[in-house]
């Protein structure tokens, strides 16, 4: 008989290990989806989506099963991967001198590899500040509302807006400095 | 075309506008060749970012046994916000019984200064009335003065008797009803906080 996540949670809040292992198997993908997105390496990902498996454990009893165990848990995956930023501060690419590209003259010369254009686009979201990424990751990567976002991250719904608009004209000037998103739109 | 679009953009983009804002923003868009470059814009850079692939994580199976490895034996309680909880419901019960000790405490006085004023309390039960002592009343030090005098000291006297027991009780109970009303506040803006936030505000025109 399939056990309701509602359930799972009752029973995890009592101490039952097993059914916190089946909340960290539904939900591990997207924990770590959100953490490898906001630090872009898959090592402190996973040592992120760790540790936001131990401290959802330690503070289960403060989750409120009326709402949503999916944004309970983006949010703690949210702080955890700032804080390991925070400790980790040499992964992330200090300027966008880091997104240059080999050869900065103008023409085709511009348009670099599929894999190079994704590691640069990669490094101009690290490069937002953390605020806006998290909405920006939310958003893009998995999907949620504004609503949800608001409701993960305990913002307005207006600073959601707001920060989405600024993550996105960010990431585009960035890009658009280095003509790379101008490339990509003109190829495509 | 003056009045650009370019702020809602992005929540058009996203679907996240509704009725009037979402119609404006389309009759914009028809017309205005700016607004439609910057979308065209966004969509790719959109189209762009999901073009980032996800590494190969360790799969969930395997994660779940290795987080489970760590954790410590049983959820911690949180014994922090368990015992702010209690406290906190503690709050209006104490508040309520402070109420009826105050209540009580009020009526056996008002009860045994009737019986004193009857005669029904012998000498070592005076004591039980509070205010009772004439050494302490300031009608009585104003009749020795001969400031008062007659029914004027007689009724100064059954004044100051009365408000000796009822001044304080009416003290008492507004500062208890007091903090009660501000136990409710708190409580009111908690519970409203966070279905707030989950409504969340729709985006409309």
């Amino acid at each position: 008989m399939e056990i309701s996540e509602t359930e799972q949670v009752s029973r995890a809040q009592s101490g039952d290990r097993n059914a916190f292992s089946e909340l960290i198997r539904t939900h591990a993908q997207g924990v770590m989806n959100v953490v490898y997105r906001m630090c872009g390496d898959v090592h402190i990902a996973e040592d992120a989506a760790q540790e936001t498996f131990i401290q959802a454990w330690m503070h289960l009893s403060s989750y409120r099963p009326h709402t949503s165990l999916r944004n309970w848990l983006y949010r703690i995956a949210v702080n955890a991967a700032t804080d390991m930023l925070r400790k980790e501060k040499r992964i992330l690419p200090n300027s966008m001198d880091d997104l240059q590209l080999m050869d900065g003259r103008p023409g085709p010369e511009l348009v670099v590899s599929e894999k190079e254009r994704i590691i640069l686009v990669q490094k101009a979201v690290l490069l937002l500040p953390e605020a806006s990424r998290a909405v920006l990751v939310l958003r893009e990567y998995e999907g949620l509302s504004y609503l949800e976002i608001s409701s993960t991250l305990d913002i307005p719904v207006g600073t959601v807006m707001s920060r989405l608009n600024y993550a996105r004209k960010l990431l585009k000037d960035k890009l658009e400095q280095n003509s790379f998103l101008q490339a990509e739109v003109d190829y495509a | 075309m003056p009045n650009h679009v370019t702020e809602w953009l992005n929540a058009y983009l996203d679907g996240e506008l509704q009725n009037g804002r979402l119609h404006m923003v389309k009759a914009h868009l028809v017309e205005c060749k700016t607004c439609q470059a910057e979308l065209r814009s966004l969509q790719d850079l959109s189209e762009l970012l999901h073009k980032v692939p996800q590494p190969e994580f360790t799969s969930p199976e395997r994660f779940a046994t290795q987080v489970n490895l760590l954790l410590p034996q049983k959820p911690v309680a949180t014994p922090s916000s368990s015992l702010f909880e209690l406290g906190w419901w503690l709050i209006p019960i104490g508040l309520l019984a402070a109420w009826i000790f105050v209540s009580t405490a009020g009526i056996v006085s008002n009860l045994f200064s009737v019986a004193n004023n009857f005669g029904l309390l012998d000498s070592t039960a005076a004591w039980l009335v509070s205010g009772s002592s004439d050494a302490a009343n300031w009608t009585s030090t104003l009749g020795q003065f001969s400031l008062l005098e007659g029914n004027s000291l007689q009724w100064f006297k059954a004044t100051e008797s009365y408000s000796r027991n009822v001044i304080p009780q009416f003290v008492w109970q507004v500062s208890i009803a007091v903090l009660y009303l501000a136990w409710i506040a708190i409580w009111w803006a908690r519970q409203t906080r966070h279905p707030r936030q989950q409504r969340g505000q729709p985006i409309e025109g």
